[in-house]
């Protein structure tokens, strides 16, 4: 780790031909922190998220993941992260069991053991009774809800979610939302939050990042739980961070928050 | 479950009529032509059951040969499709090869394999291999360039091994091509198996078919070629079973 920071981004520069995707990005999350990435589409939220993960080489600049260079050291982050997508990514011959079980098994983790946790994990999630359905026995909220507990049952240290509620209804993303906010507390998860929905960030995270083209960080927000159990000030973030978005339309509209 | 047993008894219902008028047509045409020509539905009959009691032997050896060569032919043509869809160096010479074996006429392979192999086993299980290799191959090949980008990347999140990434995911996205390309080939596969037999082997029901010609026996050869139907059809039957099991996760689409 560099600096105490679990994640530790330094003037990280990507480029694909003659497109800057991510043009000097520093920014540094902490252990049991919960960042969000916001920005609008094109933004380079993508792109940083798979600098993270290892998946694709900086151009330039220093990237530590628990105190490893995420793509030179790929295999040293071997159960040390965990993602949940956008989708689902259920594998469709194996059931909602066997695809929660998946990342223990690959780690090595015996059948029973890998059996036991992704049990657990789908009783965390509420899934339980569900455990045999295949993926297409299962509603689009479930599938997220196995997706989660399969991306959580490998206890990673860090773990990404890239726009996991952006594809799922109002009130399925809520109670979604609701359920992993109360699983990263119990557990002390470091979670980076990448999502284009500014409730996303200010239902779950300690921070919000707001990234513009090129992934330059244009505003910082500290949400924190007593700016969240205030509805008033919950509007006052959500207007700040919808203006440095540039999403004029956001911010005249009328959000109401709900205290949770 | 109502309206696919409804299907089903169409089905049945369906294959009946075309039954019963085959036979009908052949009885109506046995009347009116020499035996030698068009046996009568009934002696073809006590045929096949003259066959079933003495030639027993010929059936079992003929689907020995078969499931031999479908077995290895579906064995080594999954490990040069995985290969071909995996190694990108050696993609296109095996691809080469593949394109080359497919272009090469089954009669070629039949005459080649009598020069090459003493042994008329060789020679059919050779015959046979080269044949239905290929389709297995090039359906593997396709599978895996099918497989979905963001599973792929999902599996990769974990960090896995070449062997994890094969067992968990690419075996399992593959099966569904292996069933197809052996329903696919069954037929065929009978078809050519019989044929090698009959240039090749001493044994076997082409070989049986052929002394039948040569002795004039038009209602065994017959016999022979509705053994040889029901032997498909059972083939079909058993790997759709087999499919079944092992693709249960699958849900049944039906379009309208």
């Amino acid at each position: 780790m560099t600096n105490g920071k679990l994640i530790d981004v330094r003037h990280a520069r990507k480029r694909f031909n003659d497109f800057i995707a991510v043009d000097d990005l520093s920014f540094g999350v902490d252990g049991g922190e919960i960042v969000a990435l916001l920005g609008r589409t094109g933004a380079g939220k993508s792109t940083v998220l798979n600098l993270l993960m290892g998946t694709i080489k900086a151009d330039s600049g220093k990237i530590t993941v628990a105190g490893h260079d995420p793509y030179s050291e790929f295999g040293a982050l071997r159960g040390r992260i965990a993602v949940s997508f956008q989708t689902d990514r259920l594998l469709p011959w194996r059931s909602a069991i066997e695809n929660a079980e998946l990342g223990l098994l690959i780690l090595g983790a015996g059948k029973t053991e890998a059996r036991t946790r992704a049990q657990q994990w789908l009783e965390r999630v509420k899934l339980a009774g569900a455990e045999n359905k295949y993926v297409h026995e299962l509603s689009g909220g479930m599938r997220q809800r196995v997706s989660l507990a399969r991306a959580l049952a490998v206890d990673p240290a860090i773990l990404f979610l890239d726009e996991s509620f952006s594809q799922l209804d109002h009130v399925t993303s809520r109670a979604l939302r609701a359920d992993f906010h109360r699983i990263a507390r119990e557990f002390g998860k470091t979670c980076v939050l990448v999502t284009h929905r500014i409730d996303d960030a200010l239902e779950l995270a300690d921070r919000a990042l707001i990234l513009t083209q090129g992934a330059r960080i244009v505003h910082a927000e500290d949400i924190t739980a007593t700016a969240r159990s205030d509805p008033s000030e919950l509007k006052a973030i959500h207007d700040r961070i919808a203006a440095a978005m540039g999403d004029a339309e956001d911010v005249e509209q009328e959000t109401t928050y709900e205290v949770s | 479950m109502r309206k696919a047993t409804t299907e089903g008894q169409r089905d049945v219902l369906a294959t009946t009529i075309v039954v019963l008028a085959m036979l009908a047509a052949m009885q109506i045409a046995s009347a009116y032509v020499p035996d030698y020509i068009m046996p009568a539905p009934m002696s073809v009959l006590l045929a096949t059951k003259d066959l079933l009691l003495s030639d027993k032997m010929h059936i079992l050896v003929t689907l020995a040969r078969l499931t031999g060569a479908v077995a290895f032919s579906m064995f080594v043509g999954i490990v040069i499709g995985g290969a071909m869809g995996t190694i990108g160096l050696i993609r296109p010479v095996l691809r080469a090869i593949i394109v080359i074996d497919t272009g090469i006429p089954a009669l070629s392979w039949m005459l080649v394999a009598v020069f090459w192999f003493r042994d008329p086993e060789m020679r059919i299980f050779f015959i046979l291999s080269v044949i239905l290799l290929p389709f297995y191959a090039l359906n593997v090949y396709e599978g895996i360039r099918a497989l979905p980008r963001d599973l792929v990347e999902m599996v990769e999140s974990f960090r896995p091994s070449r062997w994890q990434v094969l067992y968990y995911l690419v075996i399992p996205h593959i099966l569904p091509y292996i069933f197809l390309t052996t329903k696919s080939v069954i037929g065929y596969a009978i078809r050519m198996a019989v044929f090698a037999e009959l240039i090749a082997s001493a044994i076997g029901i082409g070989s049986r078919m052929n002394l039948a010609q040569s002795t004039f026996r038009i209602d065994q050869v017959f016999a022979w070629t509705f053994l040889l139907v029901i032997l498909n059809i059972a083939l079909q039957a058993a790997v759709s079973a087999v499919e079944k099991v092992a693709l249960k996760w699958r849900p049944e689409v039906k379009v309208r």
